[in-house]
């Protein structure tokens, strides 16, 4: 196995360590899915009070939702994307957590 | 049911007027008390749509996510319901009545498979009166917050 003589790594260990970091690195997304009853100044006010979002921002996720069927709300941590998930699940909207492809 | 007027009004001091009248209020008492059942029983046909998955690539979920999603559902139903008769709401008590009406809309949308515009417009009349009058009530809920 060939060493790497200034850090005493190997090659394999150092090809390894890169390749875990690159898999964590992965962000988790927070989506919400689009339904035929919820109104749209619903979905926006949801996304202004759980994340605090502008009221364009709000509203331009909401359209994404409605017209595309989906939209990421959010991408970060798994933990907070999990937490702003339950948020959105206990203010009525559908909504998951998915990990970035 | 509910006549012409707002039904919710924000008012100057910051708190939110509830001019629902009994009629009205009855039909929130229902939304409010179906969620509060179904957050408690697995056989409540809401159930479903109150635990769905949070990270749907896992065979189960975090319990401690589930657990925080079960108590903060019902701490707002609870709200919802012990404000159900005032006449006036803090900032706090209306969102709690708006994530409440709103668990209780797509939780009776789901369970009936209302999950098309198709499917809406032919369902019962009397669940169709039910699923606009929610619509009505976070309408103009939503914006008043």
């Amino acid at each position: 196995m060939p060493r790497d003589e200034s850090s005493g790594a190997t090659t394999s260990d150092t090809d390894v360590i890169t390749e875990t970091i690159v898999v964590t690195k992965r962000p988790w997304n927070v989506v919400v899915w689009d339904d035929p009853v919820t109104p749209m100044s619903v979905v926006v006010v949801i996304f202004r009070r759980i994340f605090g979002y502008s009221v364009n921002k709000a509203t331009q996720l909401m359209l994404t939702v409605h017209h595309e069927g989906r939209a990421i709300v959010w991408s970060g941590e798994r933990d907070r994307a999990q937490t702003y998930c339950v948020k959105l699940q206990v203010a009525g909207l559908q909504s998951t957590i998915e990990q970035d492809s | 049911m509910v006549g012409r007027h707002r039904m919710f009004v924000r008012k100057r001091d910051g708190r939110i007027e509830v001019r629902l009248n009994d009629v009205g209020r009855a039909v929130a008492r229902e939304a409010f008390g179906h969620v509060v059942a179904a957050e408690r029983d697995p056989n409540h046909e809401w159930y479903v749509t109150l635990s769905a998955p949070i990270d749907p690539s896992s065979d189960q979920d975090d319990p401690v996510a589930t657990l925080a999603r079960q108590n903060e559902t019902a701490t707002n139903a609870e709200l919802a319901v012990m404000t159900l008769n005032e006449e006036f709401l803090t900032d706090s008590e209306a969102w709690a009545w708006l994530s409440t009406l709103q668990v209780a809309l797509r939780a009776s949308a789901v369970a009936n498979g209302l999950l098309s515009e198709d499917k809406l417009a032919a369902c019962d009349p009397e669940l169709l009166n039910f699923i606009r009058t929610l619509q009505a009530y976070l309408f103009e809920l939503a914006e008043c917050l």
